[in-house]
Formats: C-alpha cells, sequence, structure tokens
C-alpha cells in the first residue's frame, strides 16, 4: 500500500540534470523503442551495444532523422557505475534499459571518434548510417 | 516464481504471510489469489488454462455427486473431466514430442516435415493436472466429499507452495484442511525450520552440484572417472534439489497451517530398486499406484499381468517427467528392475549381501538411470554410458575436465552432498522441535544460503521442466 | 509462556525479521535517494512477462543488501573454498586459465548453448572475406591465436603431462578445412609446440602468460616474426626499409583472469607477474612506433593485438612488431573479443582503412571458433568509393 503510495505521490522527472544538459554535442529526450536480442554477458568483455531509439524532443545539436541508433557502453550495468579505466567519461543516473523506457542522453557522434572497442550492432543488415555514442543517460518518467 | 529467487523470498512470502494472518476470514480465497500471483509471474497467460482446467474438475464434482446422478452419468462426469484434463496436459507437454517423431518418421521416408504450432509447456501442469484429477477420482470412488466452494477447490489446485514441483497432494488427503485447520506456532515453526533446509539444499548443495553435473554432460567423451563423478553429482543435484523443493514446499505449507505428506526418505539408502520407489518421490509413486497401478488390476490378476501393469504404470511415469525417449527408456529400465525384484518376492538379486552393499549397489542402479534422466537424447546417454565403462576413450580436449572438476571447493561440497545423502536422519523428521542449538543452525544456515543466493546465477529447480 | 513456545517464536521472529530486512532496507534507500521505492514499480506498468522480469531484476541488482553482500560472500567463497567463481579455473603452480577457452576444448563439437557457432560456419565466413578481398586484388593471411590451454594443458592439470595427442582436435580439423579451401593461414600451434619441444616451460620462456589468457611477449614475437617470414615466402609484401629497434620496458601486472574473477581485493592475493617487454622504436629518431594509415597491410584481429600495443608499455605488441620485421609501418583494427565479426564491421564503417591495402591479416582467439561474438557472420566489405 505504501509503495502504491508512493508510487503515484513522485513528481515527473524531465531527466535534466548539469552532466546531460553539458556534455557530447548532441542532447535529446528520445524512447527506446528496440534493444535487439540479449545483451552479451561475458566478463572479459567490454563493448556497446547498439539501440534503437525515436527521438522526442532535442535540446542541443541536431540528429540526422526521427529514429536514432545509439550505442551504449556495457549497458547491463547501471550507467551510475559503468565508467572504467578504459571508458570514463560516460554515466547518468539510468539503472537499467527497458524497451518503451524514455531517456535524456547527451550523445557524440560518429561512434569511432569517441569509442574503440566492440560495437554489437544488431542493425548492421539493415541500417548504414552513423550510430551515436552515449555519453550520460538518464530515465524521464512518463 | 521461484522459492530461491530475491522477489519470492523478500517480498512476495512477507506479503503473503502479513495479509494471511491479518485476515479473520477467506483466507482460502486470499491465497487462491496469491497462488495466481504466483504461478502467473512466469508467464501470466498460463493461469487461465490453470483456471480452466480447475473448472472442469469442479464441474465434473457436481455432475458425480448430483443428487440422482445414475451410474452412467456419473461414469461419464468423470470421463469427461478425466479426458479434458488429460488432453490438456498431453497437448501441451506431448504435442512437440509426437510432432517431432512423426517428422523423423517423415524424414526417414523420404518426405518433408511439416510444423503445426509451437507449443510452450506450461510449468508445473503434470502436478496440477494430476491434482484436479485426484479430485474428480476421488469423488468418484466416494473417498472424499464433493467441495462445497469453487474457490477452496481452486485453492487447492493451485496452492503456490506445492503447485509447481510437488509434491502431488491428493484431494483426499487435504479436503478437511481445506475447510478448517489449525494454525499453531508449533506448526509454523516447524514450517520455517523445514524451509529453511530446503532452500540451503537447493543453494548450498544441488546448484554447486548441477555445475559439475553440466560440466561432465557437456563434455566431449568424458574419462571414465569424470563420467562416474558427473553423474554421482548429478545424483545429489537431484536429490537436494528436489527434496529441497519438497522440504519448502511442505514447510511453506504449514505456515499456512496446512500438512502435507513426506516426499522423500533417505531414498540413497535404498537397497533394492522396490524400496528406492518408496524413498523417492512418495506423493508420485503413491499417485501411479492408487490412480492407475490398482485400476489396471494391480497384482490382483495373475503375475503376468502385474508385470504388465508394474510395466505400463513405469513407462508411462517416465513419460510423465517429459516428453522424450530418454524418459521412456528411464521409465522402462525402472519397471524392467521392478518386475525383476518382484519376480523374486520383492527381493533384489543382491539382497544376500551386508546392507551397505546392498545400498551401494541400488545407488548405482540408480545413476544409470540418471544418465538417461540427464542426457538429452539417447545417442548421448549410450556415449556417456561408453565413458562411464571406458568404452569410449575421452579424446582431444576432455581430459582438461579435471581442472574443473576436481577443486577444492567441489571435493569439499561432493563428501558433504555424501554424507547428508548416505544418512537416515531427515529434515521432515528434524524440524518438528526447535532446540536453542538446531535454532543456531537453522539461522546461520538461512544467512549463508541467502548469501551465497546473491552470487549464483538464475538456478530453477529440476522439476519444473516436469 | 512455556520454553518450548519461546524458542519456536524466536526462530519464527529472526526469520521473518530477515524476510523483511531487504525490502525496508532498499526502500528506505530509495527514500533516502530522494527516489520512488522501485518496489513501488510494480503498481506503475502493465503486468507483462517482459515487465515482471525487469521488476524482478530490477529489485535484486538495485538491492543495497545484495550490492554488499556479494562481494563479501565472493571474497568468503575464495577464502575457504578456493573458488574463483565461473569465469576463472586455477591451473598448476598459480597458473589461471579462462573457463570459456577451457569449455572451448572439452565440450561437444556441436553447439551447447545458442549463439555458439559450428566450424562450418567460421570457414564460410573466411571463405567469403578472402573472396571479397580477392576481388579488389587483396591477399587474406588468417592467423588463429592458440588458446592457452592449447598450449599448456600441463599447466592446467597434471593429467595432461606426457599427454601424446593435442587437446584441440577441433580447431586442428579448422585448419585442415581452411587449408583445403585455399586459405592461407599461419599455423602457431605447430611453432610452439616445437617451441616447447626444445625448451623448458619455466621461467622467462614461456609462451603465455601465468595470469592472463595471451602470450607473453615472447609468444607474441614469435608470431609476427612467423607472419612476417610467411608473407615474404609468399610475395606478397616486400621488405621495407624503416629501421626499427627495441627498446626493453619492464612490467609488472596482474593478468586478466585475474579481474575476470571479480572477487574484491583478489589483487591481494596474487603478486603481480614481472615480464620483460620491448616497444618497437625508430632507430633514427627515438619515436615509438606508431601505425600509418596509407600502409599496404591491414591487421585485423583482438586482444592478442591489443597487449602491449595499445596496453603498457604501448607500441609493444603483435602490430609493432610485424612492422618491425617486416620494416614498415602497418594499418591495424583492433577489437577487443571481437575478431570473428565485430571487426569487420569496424572495417565497414571506417572504408579509408581499406584503401591502397594489399593485404590483411586477420588474427583471431582460438575460442572464438565456436564463442565468437555475434557469431561469424558474413559482412560485406565498404564501398570502394569511399574508401579514399
Amino acid at each position: 500500500m505504501g509503495s502504491l503510495w508512493l508510487a503515484c505521490s513522485q513528481e515527473p522527472n524531465t531527466g535534466e540534470d548539469p552532466e546531460v544538459t553539458t556534455r557530447g554535442s548532441v542532447e535529446v529526450t528520445a524512447q527506446l523503442v528496440e534493444i535487439r536480442g540479449e545483451f552479451v554477458n561475458r566478463a572479459d568483455y567490454d563493448y556497446a551495444f547498439v539501440m534503437k531509439y525515436k527521438v522526442l524532443e532535442v535540446h542541443r545539436g541536431k540528429v540526422d532523422s526521427d529514429f536514432i541508433y545509439v550505442a551504449h557502453y556495457n549497458p547491463e550495468k547501471p550507467r551510475d557505475r559503468v565508467a572504467d579505466e578504459r571508458v570514463s567519461d560516460v554515466g547518468g543516473t539510468l539503472q537499467k534499459f527497458h524497451a518503451g523506457d524514455i531517456h535524456r542522453m547527451a550523445l557524440e557522434t560518429p561512434i569511432d571518434d569517441y569509442f574503440m572497442g566492440g560495437i554489437i550492432n544488431r542493425y548492421f543488415e539493415e541500417y548504414k548510417g552513423p550510430i551515436y555514442w552515449a555519453v550520460w543517460t538518464n530515465p524521464v518518467s512518463k | 516464481m521461484v522459492f530461491t529467487s530475491h522477489i519470492f523470498l523478500f517480498y512476495f512470502l512477507p506479503f503473503v504471510l502479513f495479509v494471511y494472518y491479518l485476515l479473520p476470514r477467506g483466507r482460502n480465497f486470499f491465497l487462491l489469489c496469491a497462488s495466481y500471483v504466483f504461478y502467473g509471474w512466469w508467464q501470466p497467460w498460463f493461469v487461465f488454462l490453470m483456471f480452466f482446467a480447475t473448472w472442469v474438475n469442479y464441474l465434473g464434482g457436481i455432475a458425480i455427486t448430483r443428487p440422482g446422478a445414475t451410474g452412467r452419468s456419473r461414469k461419464l462426469a468423470l470421463t469427461l473431466s478425466v479426458g479434458v484434463s488429460l488432453s490438456l496436459l498431453g497437448f501441451f507437454k506431448y504435442f512437440m514430442f509426437l510432432e517431432n517423431n512423426l517428422n523423423d518418421l517423415l524424414a526417414l521416408l523420404g518426405s518433408e516435415n511439416f510444423s503445426i504450432y509451437v507449443v510452450t509447456l506450461p510449468i508445473g501442469i503434470s502436478f496440477y493436472i494430476f491434482q484436479s484429477l485426484s479430485y474428480s477420482v476421488d469423488v468418484y470412488r466416494g473417498e472424499s466429499p464433493p467441495v462445497r466452494s469453487f474457490f477452496d477447490f481452486a485453492c487447492y489446485v493451485a496452492l503456490f507452495p506445492q503447485l509447481i514441483a510437488g509434491p502431488i497432494v491428493r484431494y483426499n488427503t487435504i479436503a478437511d484442511q481445506l475447510v478448517e485447520r489449525d494454525h499453531t506456532v508449533q506448526k509454523f515453526s516447524s514450517g520455517t525450520a523445514l524451509f529453511i533446509l530446503g532452500f540451503a539444499k537447493k543453494i548450498l548443495l544441488a546448484n554447486p552440484m548441477g555445475e559439475i553435473a553440466d560440466s561432465v554432460f557437456a563434455a566431449n567423451s568424458p574419462a571414465t572417472i569424470d563420467a562416474w563423478f558427473g553423474v554421482t553429482a548429478y545424483a545429489f543435484q537431484i536429490y537436494f534439489d528436489f527434496s529441497g523443493y519438497s522440504d519448502m514446499a511442505i514447510g511453506l505449507g504449514r505456515m499456512f497451517g496446512f500438512e502435507f505428506l513426506r516426499n522423500f526418505n533417505a531414498p540413497y539408502l535404498a537397497d533394492s530398486i522396490t524400496d528406492f520407489w518408496r524413498r523417492w518421490h512418495i506423493s508420485l509413486s503413491t499417485f501411479l499406484r492408487d490412480y492407475l497401478y490398482i485400476p489396471l488390476g494391480g497384482n490382483r490378476k495373475g503375475t503376468r499381468r502385474t508385470y504388465l501393469n508394474l510395466a505400463i504404470v513405469m513407462l508411462l511415469g517416465g513419460l510423465w517427467h517429459g516428453a522424450s525417449w530418454v524418459f521412456v527408456i528411464w521409465g522402462a529400465y525402472h519397471g524392467a528392475l521392478l518386475c525383476f525384484e518382484r519376480w523374486r518376492g520383492k527381493e533384489s538379486l543382491y539382497n544376500s549381501l551386508p546392507r551397505p552393499v546392498r545400498v551401494a549397489i541400488t545407488f548405482v542402479l540408480v545413476l544409470f538411470s540418471w544418465v538417461l534422466f540427464r542426457s538429452p537424447d539417447i545417442q548421448q546417454a549410450f556415449d556417456f554410458f561408453g565413458a562411464m565403462f571406458g568404452v569410449l576413450k575421452p579424446e582431444g580436449g576432455s581430459i582438461l575436465l579435471a581442472a574443473e572438476l576436481y577443486t577444492r571447493g567441489h571435493l569439499v561440497l561432493m563428501a558433504i552432498c555424501a554424507a547428508f545423502a548416505f544418512q537416515p536422519l531427515q529434515a521432515f523428521d528434524w524440524a518438528p522441535t526447535i532446540t536453542w542449538k538446531k535454532m543456531v543452525i537453522l539461522i546461520l544456515l538461512f544467512l549463508v544460503a541467502i548469501m551465497m543466493m546473491f552470487v549464483q546465477a538464475f538456478n530453477p529447480f529440476l522439476y519444473f521442466q516436469f | 509462556m512455556k520454553p518450548e513456545k519461546r524458542k519456536q517464536l524466536f526462530l519464527i521472529g529472526i526469520f521473518l525479521a530477515i524476510l523483511l530486512a531487504e525490502g525496508v532496507t532498499h526502500t528506505t534507500m530509495d527514500l533516502m535517494k530522494n527516489q520512488r521505492p522501485v518496489a513501488a514499480d510494480l503498481f506503475l506498468q502493465v503486468p507483462s512477462q517482459e515487465n515482471l522480469r525487469n521488476y524482478e531484476e530490477n529489485l535484486e541488482e538495485g538491492s543495497w543488501l545484495v550490492q554488499n553482500l556479494r562481494p563479501v560472500m565472493q571474497v568468503l567463497r575464495f577464502a575457504v573454498l578456493g573458488d574463483l567463481g565461473k569465469k576463472a579455473v586455477a591451473g598448476r603452480e598459480g597458473w589461471l586459465f579462462y573457463d570459456l577457452g577451457i569449455q572451448y576444448l572439452t565440450e561437444r563439437s556441436q553447439p551447447v548453448r545458442p549463439g555458439e557457432s559450428t566450424p562450418d560456419e567460421v570457414v564460410e565466413a573466411i571463405v567469403s572475406f578472402r573472396d571479397r578481398l580477392a576481388e579488389r586484388g587483396i591477399h587474406l593471411l588468417v592467423v588463429p591465436a592458440p588458446g592457452k590451454a592449447s598450449v599448456y594443458p600441463e599447466m592446467l592439470t597434471a593429467r595432461a603431462l606426457n599427454l601424446d595427442h593435442p587437446v584441440n582436435v577441433r580447431t586442428l580439423q579448422l585448419l585442415e578445412q581452411l587449408e583445403n579451401e585455399a586459405i592461407e593461414l599461419v599455423n602457431l600451434f605447430d611453432l610452439y609446440q616445437s617451441e616447447k619441444n626444445k625448451d623448458s616451460i619455466s621461467g622467462p620462456n614461456n609462451l603465455y602468460l601465468i595470469q592472463d589468457t595471451h602470450w607473453s611477449p615472447k609468444g607474441m614475437e614469435m608470431a609476427a616474426e612467423k607472419v612476417a617470414n610467411r608473407l615474404q615466402e609468399l610475395g606478397w609484401v616486400e621488405k621495407g626499409n624503416t629501421d626499427y629497434g627495441l627498446k626493453e620496458v619492464p612490467l609488472s601486472r596482474h593478468g586478466d583472469v585475474i579481474r575476470m574473477t571479480q572477487i574484491p581485493g583478489i589483487d591481494d592475493w596474487y603478486e603481480p607477474e614481472t615480464i620483460q617487454a620491448s616497444q618497437v622504436v625508430r632507430k633514427e629518431s627515438g619515436e615509438i612506433y606508431a601505425d600509418d594509415p596509407h600502409s599496404e597491410i591491414l591487421v585485423l584481429g583482438d586482444s592478442f593485438l591489443r597487449i602491449y600495443e595499445h596496453d603498457e608499455p604501448g607500441s609493444g605488441g603483435f602490430v609493432a612488431h610485424l612492422a618491425r620485421d617486416l620494416g614498415k609501418p602497418l594499418t591495424s583494427i583492433i577489437n577487443d573479443g571481437g575478431a570473428s565479426t565485430l571487426v569487420r564491421q569496424e572495417l565497414y564503417r571506417k572504408p579509408e582503412m581499406l584503401a591502397g591495402k594489399k593485404v590483411v591479416i586477420w588474427e583471431f582467439v582460438e575460442r572464438d571458433i565456436r564463442f565468437g561474438t555475434e557469431g561469424w557472420q558474413d559482412v560485406p566489405l565498404p564501398d570502394a568509393n569511399q574508401e579514399i
């Protein structure tokens, strides 16, 4: 009951914070349309995973289309614990990726200029355009 | 939902216990709702299937006991409810098996394969279908009165403590408790103790043994000693996994005032296969005895028919475990051994040997059956037998398995498993009385098992697949 | 109250307290962080199968108790039972091995889990890549890097001492299949075996690191030399005139297998491994080796190329040493754990890397034959018009 009350009594969250509004060259609010397949579960392997988003609002910079493809570093980890020795400039407050959720993100593009590791891109066959690199990812409440 | 999951242990169980004891009445209805949430947590739509099976058998019970019902109409009602229940089980559990076998046959004849549906097996269907069936049969036989409330009956079928992997609770053993049952501190505390012991069995013993068994059964022709080590680990895994689940189920039942019957009684201390089946999955063997073996004629129709009945029961028992030829052969193997012992007057061939030797031989015979049970297909089962008897030599890298198998941790846990599996004291008998010493053991066990659960990957109970 | 009942109530009380501890702690921690309690999320979404799984995972992974007790248990398990977890296997004399590499050698040849590849898929992908390159006049040289347990099975288990057969039959069969398809490859397995036969396996002559999945500087340098010789034998590359020298750099490091265990503080239990690496430098200027995007040779590969090259000491890995042996700088794309497919996808995104190339060298670790990330997909080459 307490949880139900708390669920209904929270203020909506726009995902805005000093990090997401200043990092990266592009800032958007977008809905995570699809996470294709399972994340890779291997302790020896750090990687970025491409997810498909529908752009709802562009706050800074510009994007090429309504749908963008964003790579998140080690997506199985909460964003506040994802930065490591190798990739130190990523973060956010998002705990977990779920299709359908809305995120406010600071992005860079093209990804190869910012990330040197493995990129799991399950859209490779159908999409050859730019892939964005997620620098900061915050959840937005609907 | 799984008993050894975070959500069940820390959220579902305390919430359900709290509300249950707060309610002055309507507890069965609340338990029913909780059980549907528990069951639907994995795949919400399958709740409707369970509801349908429940409804059919409930209506069957009404038709069977309707005032003025003739013998013929009672029989028709029983046939319908049993027929619908078995059809559901047949479709969801055996359709793919049938389709695959037909396709294999067509391939042999040079025809093209076909595919009609991909049927997903609803978790625990074998258990709840058997339970709802037992109601219709018990009522038909006059061994139990019909239920007064649909919700009581639905609560019996769906009761979450034993819903997914048993023990199979027969209606006539619980009918009175559905109407009225005691809730005592003694019952709750013994339930708590049993739950903790079952939880620890699963997390601390069964899961690590499963890791060993998985490595060996995935290996390409393991060495002889590795094969024996692996199948022994599997024997411990399946015992502690399933008996752990039964302990937790019985323990949870007691927390809600129910008393379920014992399901295991030191099965690896059995000194013959006949004895093994008196101690292993007792609720299934007695169910098959009362609802299949005896209706088939049991031992009342002559020696030859007795053997045939035994064989039929064990074959169907095998098939009940899973829609695969390995389970059929597993059932046939046990059926053959039981027939052989029956022929010798319920004595094993090695009955004259000292008891420890009899126990050891029985355990080895059971190990052979676990090879069938664990292997994904017949070919791999026979390859594994080949490895056990040194017919297939280890090749390539399978020799390296030793590094994964014989670690300090595995050897220690294997020894602990053996110590517990080959001793007579059972959790079921240990739990009812609580002493300070037992309490310290239980609390420590619970804390260690919970911490271990935090580092283990998701690991459902083996019997969920049945 | 009877003493019997007091004990029973005490047990029940402790049991319920433990059950409630997580919910109370979790909710309190969430509220302290000014966040909505995760438990409340259940009421905010449709109870679909996917949402319920996510909800359950969020509860567990976001749990303060789980986060704080999990490391404690990992340490305890390691300290009491010597358990390194699922990813690492302890061998003999302090040698550590990556479990996936052992699984590759021990398991049946048919894929056991979803996402695993068959040898035929591997051959198909390599042949296709070779043919696509050949259409543009580019040669392909394939270099499978042996797994540590294939080279040092006896350091994994004493059972493998005096072994009279190879432990990686499946890999050798694949090499044969590739040769039948006229794929040019470098067999490092034979190279290492003959080196082991003539040398002691102890001390600094190890071809692999003791605590790491990768080759030692010696093993790596031998591989580079062998590849350089092969390229010249084939007549694909002529020796260049850039004069490179070596600068010795001692390293002290914990291996990646230790990191994979994710056991907190495990570094304290193991002495770091001391390694003598050598950086490649231009003799004339003393500058450390750097790739040249205009080179006629492109090297693709995984962490076997990354070690010593991008990791410390830098410019001392396979690519730099191959460049030294060939006397010319190279172009490289290194994709950790992604040599089966991802490195070729990266090449597709970087068409300029293929411009002017005559030879592509493709290295992948042996276990990727089965466990290659994203399998062995057929990946097209970048559009030739975009190369420059």
